[in-house]
């Protein structure tokens, strides 16, 4: 099973992917903020991170980016968490985001608890 | 006839017996007569209203001024007065001369009733056709002065606007531009540019293109495009004016910056992802909250019931949040919506491969059909998409399993035409003519469970329309539905 640092701002939401990812077995480090998680990425050296995109201060978008264009942590698989106003029109924009901050996956937020699993899974298959 | 009806007379003779026979000839006429026994007495009489004197009968030969000198100043109090004059057989001469000097006709002595009543009627109607050419100079100059001052005011309101005005003769050359137009185009002013033609006046291809063509163009057309000038994005609308048997004497281009909106727009954006932070976070979490413990937990069968139910109602308000704020982006959004040219085709696709798993995850039957060759068409393809995803997720959404969803794209006429068909449940006759209506949801058994918003078709309708596209339904209930949008090709 696998250690998996989940970065989302809402507490809430935190505690509730977190039940879902330990429910199958997984190690959960929790981070509230987008600094908060790159300290944890260099303490806790996660298999996989989950990551929100909308968060106060410093975004999903660049922790993400950071991540990539470091050697060191380049090669740990992020899923990003997208949550924005308009639907169709703006999963394709963040979609499109995400690829340019290499992103490894992506999906949307609130997350189907299956849907997650899956992606997590595939992910950590890599 | 009344006496005195007709106007006045004035009779200046030094013979009593020719004024009264005057006086009497012409009252049974309806004149009024009024007589002078010599030149002074009728100066001061006719001094006393000039214009009111239809005729003056005028005695050349009298004692005190002479006939010849008050025909002088009758005439220098008005020029228009006619003057008969009166003279014996022997001083025709006299009636040449006074002629020459403006009397405009004379009577020899002795005259007979007839003869008066003639140069006299004569005369009067002189009269009134010089008084009816004076009205009618009159009347024109004013016409003048009120054309002169509507265009006056017409330049002013056209200087004052806001919104750039340019118009060109049929020849394409600039015949009128107000400041507005000179500042957003960056082009010269009034003498500069007035008289020569737009290809060397505008700065862009594209606004001279419009020029050509609305001069060329058959039927009533307006170019409409937007471009970018500069730091400005200016919206141009071209349109050909014509005469009234139709013949295009020019055109107009109003020119509208968009800037403002442009800045509105960035600062509705900012509000967006505020609210859509701010009221779709903690909807999130109780979705996903309510979502883990589903994943988790064992539950008593009623219980899980409500807790997926409740779960399920969580996540149709978070999509009424995401349809509430598309509907708010595209209201106040249609005015500065992007236009390319586009292949609906591929539009369309992203929305059906979009919805291919939901398809076959339901076991339906998706297919997509594309019959070539098709037109392109100028329009917002993020709009676009979320209007064939709609279409084709309610198709989804209300086609039970086993049941097919066609989607086909071909031309037809301007238009490309898409059909987005499935076998669903259909909407009864009753609820059609309200389906595009917001928050409107057909209630059916089949329905009851499915969550909607009531806002997607909506939203698809009013984005059709500001494609200037047409969108339609028909349905049956049991055999399913179908819904036609039509987008007008870039050519037409």
């Amino acid at each position: 099973m696998a250690r998996i640092l989940l970065v989302d701002d809402d507490p809430d939401f935190v505690e509730a992917v977190a039940a879902i990812l330990e429910g199958k077995g997984h190690e959960v480090v929790k981070a509230y903020d987008g600094d908060e998680g790159l300290e944890k990425v260099k303490e806790e050296r996660p298999d996989l991170i989950v990551l929100d995109v909308m968060m106060p201060r410093m975004d999903g978008y660049a922790v993400c980016k950071e991540l990539k264009a470091d050697p060191q942590y380049r090669s740990i698989p992020v899923l990003l968490l997208t949550a924005v106003a308009a639907k169709i029109p703006t999963t394709r924009y963040t979609q499109q985001m995400g690829m340019e901050t290499e992103a490894d996956d992506y999906i949307d937020k609130p997350v189907e608890p299956e849907e997650l699993v899956k992606r997590v899974e595939v992910l950590l298959g890599k | 006839m009344a006496e005195g009806d007709r106007g006045r007379v004035l009779v200046v003779d030094d013979e009593a017996v020719i004024r009264e026979g005057c006086q009497r000839i012409l009252s049974k006429n309806g004149w009024e007569v009024v007589t002078a026994a010599d030149g002074s007495e009728g100066l001061s009489l006719a001094g006393e209203d000039p214009a009111g004197l239809e005729v003056v009968l005028l005695d050349l030969k009298m004692p005190g001024i002479s006939g010849m000198e008050v025909l002088e100043r009758l005439l220098e109090m008005d020029p228009s007065l006619p003057v008969v004059v009166i003279t014996g057989y022997a001083t025709v001469d006299s009636a040449v001369e006074a002629m020459k000097k403006g009397a405009y006709d004379f009577i020899p002595k002795p005259f007979t009733p007839d003869q008066l009543r003639l140069v006299v009627e004569r005369a009067a109607e002189k009269r009134r056709l010089e008084r009816e050419a004076e009205r009618l100079r009159q009347e024109a100059a004013r016409t003048l002065r009120d054309v002169a001052t509507e265009k006056g005011r017409v330049l002013t309101i056209i200087n004052c606007m806001a919104d750039g005005v340019l118009v060109t003769d049929h020849e394409g050359r600039v015949a009128l531009t107000n400041p507005a137009a000179t500042r957003l185009l960056g082009i010269g002013q009034g003498g500069e540019i007035l008289g020569r033609p737009v290809e060397e006046v505008l700065p862009r291809e594209e606004l001279q293109r419009a020029v050509r063509e609305a001069l060329e163009a058959s039927r009533e057309t307006a170019i409409s495009q937007e471009i970018q000038e500069g730091d400005s994005l200016i919206r141009a609308h071209t349109a050909p004016v014509r005469d009234e048997e139709g013949r295009v004497m020019g055109t107009v281009t109003v020119l509208q910056d968009l800037s403002y909106v442009l800045e509105l727009d960035r600062m509705k954006g900012e509000f967006i992802a505020m609210v859509s932070h701010e009221l779709r976070s903690p909807v999130s979490a109780i979705e996903q909250s309510l979502g883990a413990v589903l994943a988790a937990e064992e539950l008593p069968g009623r219980a899980r019931h409500f807790l997926e139910r409740a779960k399920e109602r969580a996540r149709g308000l978070i999509e009424l949040i995401n349809d509430l704020l598309e509907i708010s982006r595209i209201e106040a959004g249609v005015a500065i919506q992007r236009r390319e040219p586009l292949q609906v085709d591929e539009v369309v696709r992203k929305a059906v491969e979009l919805l291919q798993i939901e398809a076959d995850k339901k076991g339906l039957d998706l297919r997509f059909k594309v019959k070539e060759p098709l037109p392109r068409v100028l329009g917002d393809s993020q709009g676009l998409e979320g209007v064939f995803t709609n279409l084709v997720g309610n198709a989804v959404k209300y086609t039970p399993a086993g049941g097919k969803v066609e989607v086909l794209v071909e031309a037809e006429g301007d238009y490309v035409k898409v059909t987005v068909k499935d076998t669903g449940v259909g909407v009864p006759k009753e609820d059609l003519p309200r389906i595009f209506d917001k928050f409107y949801r057909s209630r059916t058994e089949g329905t009851r469970e499915i969550i909607g918003t009531g806002l997607g078709l909506s939203i698809a309708k009013a984005t059709v329309e500001a494609h200037l596209g047409k969108i339609d339904v028909e349905s049956e209930v049991g055999k399913g539905t179908t819904f036609t949008v039509l987008l007008p090709s870039s050519s037409s």
